[in-house]
């Protein structure tokens, strides 16, 4: 099975309302912006054509309203990296997990939840994982942390 | 794979002691916590506690401008130094739609390959004290050091090289440097060589590692692990070859892979990257064409265009990435660091599960770990 670009029409056509903003600009990289509740299936999509590989989940914050999930998946036979990125609102940030898709998406998850406050449903053991506990709700990454304790 | 595997779940039954290893442990590269739930010599449940040397970069880095950033590249893992910087660097280059000068990117090349050998080499060397080969370390360092002295050379510093700069790199090679580098990477791989055959042929050592800590292709790649733990599965999966970044495409190397996947397999992954890295620097040293080192004039105030940009590259300990979103000011709007001792860190507790407690320290020391670039 040919892992390339392609697979963005493919992705497309399956889920044609909730992928929107296809973009490749380059041979091995493809981007999109997705509906936060569909990353589950959409992943699954993606494992099922090869892409078995979850290189990273990171959280992007847009004050005053908006927060970005963006995840990075690759293959470990190709060098097409898929960057996904789902818009989340910034009063209730959550998104569905994928440690039932990707196991290694736990750390990453925990790590996105306890920086930034975006929930991820499902996700086993969701707690502190870099942080120490005191600073379990501070969601430091965002940028307009004014610092420990919280003084937002 | 469940996450079961992956934390204590419930308090020790009678027959079942719970251990603390660390924070603070002799063995261990860096501070970390990883509890074992042991029942006689097997381990049942185990869970790594991360997080005391957080030193918040990506945070910090949000609040400096680009260049700024390179030196404190260095310190997410003080072992790929060059690595760190060079993915960096590639990635802000990106940003800025410029290209290194062919001499520079034959220099990063023989940089990055001198950090992956003494990288590897400090690896195996603390790994063989924790299996009680005390010797090896005193040897694998006493070749590093010269390794490092190479390094020194070129980047004017042993640990923190702080090397690479936009569009190019911060100094050329010094006078003389091709017969100096040629004569010690040769010693090197001779005695490298000499060690492996010790350690290949010991049969101590190899009731130690062999068939200890095994993980399969299929497992090792749901976990999510890449580098030699990866490749010592026989999955072919090295970025300089997947992904070929500055000039490895015009360069002869073998993917090294084992089959067998256990703690022996990893560290001779290790050992025979050390000899094909070798051979990397030697090709670099005859083939890199004349020229400058850097841009005529290296953009130092840096305001990228807006965008984003996710580059990797295959440091010593496996799959290094950064994810730099710039919103048109002079520095990061975020900077996303995502390590390869991290991913492996993950991997470790599911792998220790149903192992003997002696083999711990074993199959600990052959992920070769960074807790500083774990925590980051």
């Amino acid at each position: 099975m040919a892992i390339d670009k392609t697979i963005m029409v493919e992705l497309t056509d399956a889920f044609s309302d909730a992928i929107s903003d296809v973009d490749v600009p380059s041979a091995n990289r493809a981007e999109a912006r997705i509906d936060g509740s569909k990353v589950t299936e959409i992943m699954q999509f993606l494992r099922d054509k090869g892409f078995d590989h979850l290189s990273c989940i990171s959280g992007v914050d847009y004050p005053p309203d908006k927060m970005e999930v963006v995840y990075h998946v690759t293959s470990y036979s190709a060098p097409l990296i898929i960057t996904l990125k789902a818009t989340l609102s910034r009063d209730d940030p959550n998104i569905d997990s994928l440690c039932a898709i990707y196991w290694n998406a736990n750390w990453y998850e925990r790590e996105t939840w306890e920086m930034f406050g975006i929930v991820f449903n499902d996700c086993p053991y969701l707690k502190v994982l870099i942080l120490p506990e005191e600073m379990d709700g501070e969601w430091p990454m965002r940028r307009d942390y004014a610092g420990y304790p919280n003084a937002t | 794979m469940t996450h079961e595997n992956t934390q204590i779940t419930s308090p020790p039954s009678p027959s079942e002691i719970l251990l603390h290893l660390g924070p603070q442990h002799p063995l261990q590269p860096g501070p970390f916590l990883l509890d074992l739930k042991i029942e006689g010599e097997t381990i049942r449940e185990a869970e790594l506690k991360i997080g005391y040397i957080h030193k918040g970069m990506e945070k910090v880095f949000e609040d400096r401008t680009y260049i700024q950033i390179m030196p404190l590249t260095d310190r997410i893992c003080y072992l790929a130094s060059n690595a760190n910087n060079d993915v960096y660097c590639r990635a802000v280059e990106e940003l800025l739609g410029i290209e290194p000068t062919p001499r520079a990117k034959y220099l990063r090349v023989i940089t990055n390959e001198l950090n992956r050998i003494q990288s590897h080499l400090l690896g195996i060397g603390e790994y063989t004290t924790d299996v009680g080969f005390l010797t090896m370390f005193i040897y694998m360092v006493r070749e590093r050091e010269s390794i490092v002295s190479l390094l020194e050379a070129i980047t004017g510093s042993r640990l923190n090289h702080n090397y690479a700069r936009f569009g190019g790199v911060a100094n050329d090679l010094p006078p003389n440097y091709k017969s100096m580098a040629l004569k010690t990477l040769g010693e090197v791989g001779k005695l490298v060589k000499s060690h492996d055959e010790m350690m290949s042929s010991d049969s101590i050592y190899l009731k130690r590692t062999k068939g200890v800590g095994v993980l399969t292709d299929k497992v090792a790649s749901e976990l999510g692990v890449a580098g030699p733990p990866l490749r010592a599965t026989g999955v072919e999966y090295d970025l300089r070859r997947i992904e070929p970044y500055l000039v490895y495409d015009d360069l002869d190397f073998k993917v090294i892979t084992q089959q067998d996947g256990d703690v022996f397999s990893r560290v001779k992954v290790r050992l025979l990257e050390i000899q094909e890295s070798i051979y990397i620097i030697e090709q670099c040293l005859d083939q890199m064409p004349s020229g400058p080192y850097k841009q005529h004039v290296t953009p130092y105030i840096t305001r990228p265009k807006v965008g984003e940009v996710y580059t990797r590259i295959e440091d010593p300990r496996g799959e290094l990435a950064m994810y730099l979103v710039s919103d048109g000011s002079n520095k990061p709007y975020r900077f996303r660091i995502r390590g390869p001792a991290f991913a492996t860190a993950q991997a470790l507790p599911p792998l220790l599960i149903g192992t003997y407690m002696a083999d711990v320290a074993a199959i600990a020391a052959s992920m070769d770990s960074c807790t500083s670039e774990v925590d980051r």
